[in-house]
């Protein structure tokens, strides 16, 4: 008989989900239980070298920022402000192709590009490559880390994997001091990172081995290029910002700002994403392998924040295990 | 040395999904053990910085230092003992 689910009341985690423990005592899960909010003067440093760092960078380069574009309304929200609030920074917004970006994410992208003039770059690599690599993670088990698996799914972390490796390579090869990523205060906690070499070595490590163990062969292509980080090659000096760590994570407020500005709400039935045509299936492949949703954690973490009701990240967590775009990517994926 | 070790491990039982029944040696490798990725070891820099009034410089972030439980602890003790 199935074990019956005990939710955190003040999350949505249950402990049904591997690894989850609610408390019999404060009915909280671990996550709830140690939780302490970020304080307004922690926030106010955080604004307050955000402010240093990007008002006047360094003019290293032909750009000062390298901006992870996927079209969705978290990034394309991002860049507008970011350009609103720091007008002199020469940003190139990098849109990854992984073959399964919807049109209006691809519109959208270059619509926003248009409107903070920022220079586009669409970056796409071997279609076909990917859909094996794509379909090598949808087939793998535990290739990736406890951690990981809590964050995203097989398929999703190859891919923001690959978009990592990939923009922090071109920071590199461009002299761009800064890398920023729309990340939600759900998806990461640190709002800056400073990136040496030895920790560029051992992250390339580190994903080398996750795609080696999902059985890709033909891996350079998704990593940091070694040459930029091999002994000898200048220190990187690229600092990672997450500004949704700085900033309010209000979405409905700057999803209204963005419709506003003329970004266009796909019509997509997953709940999860506004660009990806990959994520239902990804998301339904994770709850498969691991029963974990892949999305549980994150939005657990911004409902604990304060950043989004409980209702509506239950909603998000539905399943709709009949999204016609499942199937497609099925069989895209030949699977 | 004991005190930051059981830290790191109760910070990644809770954070990090470290299994109960997983038995940690000091010198495993967390990475390729896949107690760890780079967010969880953000995370972790930044536990260990609060709960021991410490900074700990981005230089000294390499596997050398921070991909065991040993080579974490001598760390932590390193900065506090400055």
């Amino acid at each position: 008989m199935a074990k019956a689910a005990h939710y955190c009341k003040k999350c949505v985690l249950d402990s049904t989900t591997p690894g989850i423990s609610i408390s019999a005592d404060t009915g909280l899960c671990q996550f709830c239980e140690k939780f302490t909010p970020l304080s307004p003067e922690k926030k106010e440093e955080y604004h307050a070298r955000m402010d240093a760092l990007l008002k006047s960078p360094k003019k290293q380069g032909k750009y000062d920022v390298i901006f992870a574009l996927s079209g969705g309304v978290d990034s394309s929200y991002t860049l507008y402000r970011l350009k609103k609030e720091y007008p002199r920074l020469r940003i190139l917004a990098v849109q990854f192709d992984n073959g399964f970006i919807s049109e209006t994410a691809l519109q959208n992208a270059q619509n926003f590009c248009d409107l903070t003039k920022s220079t586009y770059l669409r970056l796409a690599l071997d279609q076909s490559a990917l859909r094996d690599t794509f379909s090598k993670a949808a087939n793998s088990r535990d290739a990736y880390p406890g951690t990981a698996k809590y964050r995203a799914s097989d398929i999703c972390n190859t891919c923001i994997s690959i978009i990592k490796q990939k923009i922090i390579e071109l920071a590199l090869t461009t002299k761009a001091p800064y890398i920023v990523f729309a990340f939600s205060p759900g998806q990461t906690d640190a709002p800056f990172v400073t990136l040496t070499k030895p920790f560029l070595v051992w992250m390339r490590k580190i994903f080398e081995g996750n795609l080696k163990a999902m059985g890709v062969t033909d891996r350079d292509a998704y990593l940091i290029d070694a040459q930029c980080i091999q002994p000898g090659s200048p220190e990187p000096e690229v600092t990672i910002i997450h500004p949704f760590l700085v900033w309010d994570y209000d979405k409905p407020a700057f999803k209204k700002e963005c419709i506003r500005l003329g970004w266009i709400d796909p019509d997509l039935k997953d709940h999860n994403s506004s660009n990806c045509l990959l994520n239902a299936f990804a998301i339904k492949n994770h709850l498969d392998k691991y029963h974990i949703h892949s999305y549980a954690y994150d939005l657990a973490a911004l409902v604990r924040q304060g950043n989004m009701k409980r209702e509506d990240a239950q909603e998000k967590l539905h399943v709709d295990v009949t999204d016609a775009s499942i199937d497609e990517v099925q069989r895209k994926l030949n699977l | 040395m004991q005190e930051p070790r059981k830290d790191i491990l109760d910070f990644l039982k809770t954070q990090g999904f470290l299994n109960e029944k997983t038995v940690l040696q000091d010198n495993d490798s967390l990475s390729e053990t896949g107690v760890i990725d780079s967010i969880t070891l953000l995370q972790l820099i930044d536990f260990l910085e609060s709960k021991y009034k410490i900074q700990i410089p981005v230089e000294m972030i390499t596997p050398e230092n921070f991909d065991t439980l040993a080579g974490i602890s001598q760390s932590v003790m390193t900065l506090k003992n400055g």
